[in-house]
């Protein structure tokens, strides 16, 4: 069934047409020539993002060759999504209480960095004891409900290996033995002097997953499309269930899902499903874009223009909006430019995702 | 004085790479257990702040391959440093258990060593060693890294602990130095300071001409660093040391390193001393622990990701 899905979907991928016209401000839809300048400022605003080719014949043609997707590698995960999910019902309410309180108050800078310092204190404040106490439950079995099953078919799976591993430890324990004595003391998990602190660093480091995640462009839904590839501690890739524990319950096995990696012949990665992106992207769009005009008018009539976020409106010149404007004091209060597409897009992923740091934008 | 300890690399396999290696098996090697050249990436080390306990996390010391790894040309992201290695693929589970892994291993780290002797080459310091055997019909790939490095005998200590640059070198060198590092960063590189409070960097193979008129405490010797723990250099410093120790034996009875991390603020900067005193070929260790922290193989099931009816079933 899921096969036979996946074919519609590729079929209707490869009959829908592709969007000429600009409308990101009226429908959150961007084209691919939008894509590739949102996705070049981003990779220049923050250069853990880079293009990627691809598999060759995997490639869109309407997009160039050697910028087919976006990819940044190693994004940290420190604690579960489920840890956060105990903060439920009366927390959210009061984060978007918050949320709404600074959008009032000012630019539409702070209501950005008020969103996520919103979830931070809340989680701070009430729930930092409970997470503290699920940390060790990472380093162990998983207890979490709903995800034991996946725990258990885990350690089921692993066990066998130990088996088969044991014949070459013996094996090699003879062969590093010339080596032993001196290797014994330089690596630093190995030091008894050292015992307490690196106690400290290795509890730290086995908690971080990390995550590859990638942005492509979805020519159905005429929206970028997330998709996340997941290490455990030690490097092993994370199974779906795993994947699942770091998206929030609202949308874990409804709107993720495990799918073919379009520009791979063979990889499957988790992805969010885009069919509400263009919706809620339009709603972002338009409450930064009141912010974004609102601070373009005042910098305009107080002619400062040395603002430091001056490049949020004034650098690129690849969309087509700026060609249609005229110069002057129209440019200077056009709003948000679809530059900005992807910084925004990163963070609505990261209200689906919240633990893993996709959004390296904050300070924005 | 402490003895200097490093953080050995830990292995970071994209599922691209397995994917890759399948295809390469099945129509490229078929039954042959030739070596394969195999090119792996790292780059800085990097922190991550908590956001619940305000700490800085320090994320592994990884050296990561992927399905590109397999491709002659390859060229590397940004600010990354490529390692040229081996893939070994065996046929079967018993010939992956019982392949002489000492023996493959001596022969890359004599391989290292050659290179340091007899080419002064920096270039071949950073290699590995990677044998697999792949289960096609279940998913599963057992795999094992090996990372040599040269084991000093005495060991190398360190005067304090590893620092902050700003220790040694003035803020204004160290904006010069970021600058001339930021868009391709060497592996290893020398430094001393120039006019106008500025340094000059060099590659390490230019060591006696470079440093011939530098006092030695004005000698910097750095190197681009995989780990982010505070007082631990990563794995590549060991064959660093070693080449220097080896090619250079009187100028490096004292070495001041610094580990790159990308920025300055990030980076450290120690006086080590010691290191072995005879040119003889030092012992090397570096097989990769597995999840038990024993030596020993590690596996990675892909069926979940991989296997199309688990996919389907996950699929509602």
């Amino acid at each position: 069934m899921h096969a036979i899905q996946q074919q519609y979907w590729a079929v209707r991928d490869y009959l829908s047409p592709v969007l000429k016209e600009s409308k990101f401000r009226e429908h959150g839809r961007i084209t691919p020539e939008e894509f590739v300048a949102a996705g070049d400022f981003l990779a220049y605003k923050f250069p853990v993002w880079s293009w990627e080719a691809g598999d060759a014949s995997k490639a869109r043609e309407y997009l160039p060759a050697n910028k087919q997707y976006m990819v940044t590698r190693g994004v940290p995960c420190l604690r579960r999504a489920t840890s956060l999910a105990y903060t439920d019902a009366d927390e959210d309410a009061e984060r978007l209480l918050s949320f709404g309180d600074s959008a009032a108050a000012g630019t539409e800078a702070d209501e950005w960095v008020e969103t996520h310092a919103g979830r931070r204190t809340n989680t701070d404040s009430d729930a930092n004891p409970r997470i503290i106490d699920d940390i060790p439950d990472l380093d162990g079995p998983h207890e979490d409900d709903g995800f034991s099953a996946a725990a258990a078919n885990l350690s089921l799976s692993e066990t066998p290996d130990l088996d088969d591993i044991p014949d070459m430890e013996e094996d090699l324990e003879d062969g590093d033995d010339a080596a032993a004595a001196p290797s014994k003391v330089p690596p630093p998990p190995r030091k008894p002097s050292d015992a307490t602190k690196e106690e400290v660093t290795n509890a730290n480091l086995l908690s971080v997953r990390t995550y590859d995640v990638m942005i492509t462009y979805d020519k159905y839904y005429q929206t970028p499309r997330i998709w996340l590839l997941g290490y455990d501690e030690n490097g092993t890739p994370l199974v779906p269930e795993q994947i699942f524990q770091d998206v929030t319950a609202e949308h874990a096995f409804k709107t993720v899902t495990i799918e073919a990696f379009p520009h791979s012949a063979s990889l499957q990665a988790a992805s969010v499903h885009p069919c509400k992106h263009a919706s809620v992207m339009r709603k972002l769009i338009e409450r930064m874009n009141a912010g974004v005009v609102e601070e373009q008018k005042s910098q305009r009539k107080g002619g400062s223009k040395d603002n430091k976020k001056k490049w949020l409106f004034k650098r690129g010149s690849g969309s087509g909006k700026d060609d249609k404007q005229p110069a002057g004091e129209e440019e200077e209060v056009e709003g948000m430019r679809v530059d900005f597409y992807l910084v925004v897009f990163l963070k609505f992923i990261a209200s689906i995702v919240p633990t893993i740091e996709v959004d390296s934008t904050a300070a924005f | 004085m402490t003895v200097v300890q490093f953080a050995q690399f830990s292995s970071l396999v994209q599922p691209t790479f397995w994917h890759e290696l399948s295809r390469v098996k099945l129509d490229v090697l078929r039954l042959s257990d030739d070596s394969v050249p195999l090119t792996a990436t790292y780059s800085t080390g990097r922190t991550i702040k908590d956001r619940n306990t305000g700490q800085d996390v320090p994320l592994g010391c990884n050296i990561s391959v992927g399905g590109e790894s397999f491709s002659e040309d390859y060229s590397p992201p940004p600010n990354s440093i490529t390692a040229r290695g081996v893939l070994k693929n065996y046929n079967t589970i018993e010939e992956f258990k019982n392949a002489d892994k000492r023996a493959l291993f001596n022969k890359l780290s004599d391989e290292i060593w050659d290179s340091i002797i007899q080419n002064h080459d920096v270039a071949a310091l950073t290699r590995f060693l990677l044998i697999t055997f792949a289960d096609l019909k279940k998913y599963k790939f057992y795999y094992w890294f090996a990372f040599p490095a040269f084991a000093a005998q005495p060991l190398w200590e360190i005067d304090d602990d590893w620092t902050t640059p700003e220790a040694h070198l003035s803020q204004d060198q160290l904006t010069s130095l970021a600058e001339q590092l930021s868009p391709t960063p060497p592996p290893f590189f020398l430094v001393r300071p120039a006019q106008d409070n500025t340094v000059e960097t060099a590659p390490v193979n230019e060591f006696s001409t470079f440093f011939a008129d530098v006092p030695q405490q004005s000698q910097t010797i750095g190197f681009l660093d995989p780990s982010a723990q505070a007082s631990a250099p990563g794995w590549p410093l060991r064959n660093l040391l070693a080449y220097l120790r080896a090619v250079h034996p009187e100028a490096t009875q004292t070495v001041r390193v610094l580990c790159w991390r990308g920025d300055a603020a990030s980076s450290r900067i120690g006086v080590l001393r010691g290191g072995p005193v005879d040119a003889d070929k030092p012992s090397a260790v570096g097989w990769e622990k597995n999840v038990q922290g024993k030596l020993g193989a590690r596996v990675a099931d892909l069926a979940p990701m991989m296997d199309p009816k688990r996919l389907a079933d996950q699929a509602v």
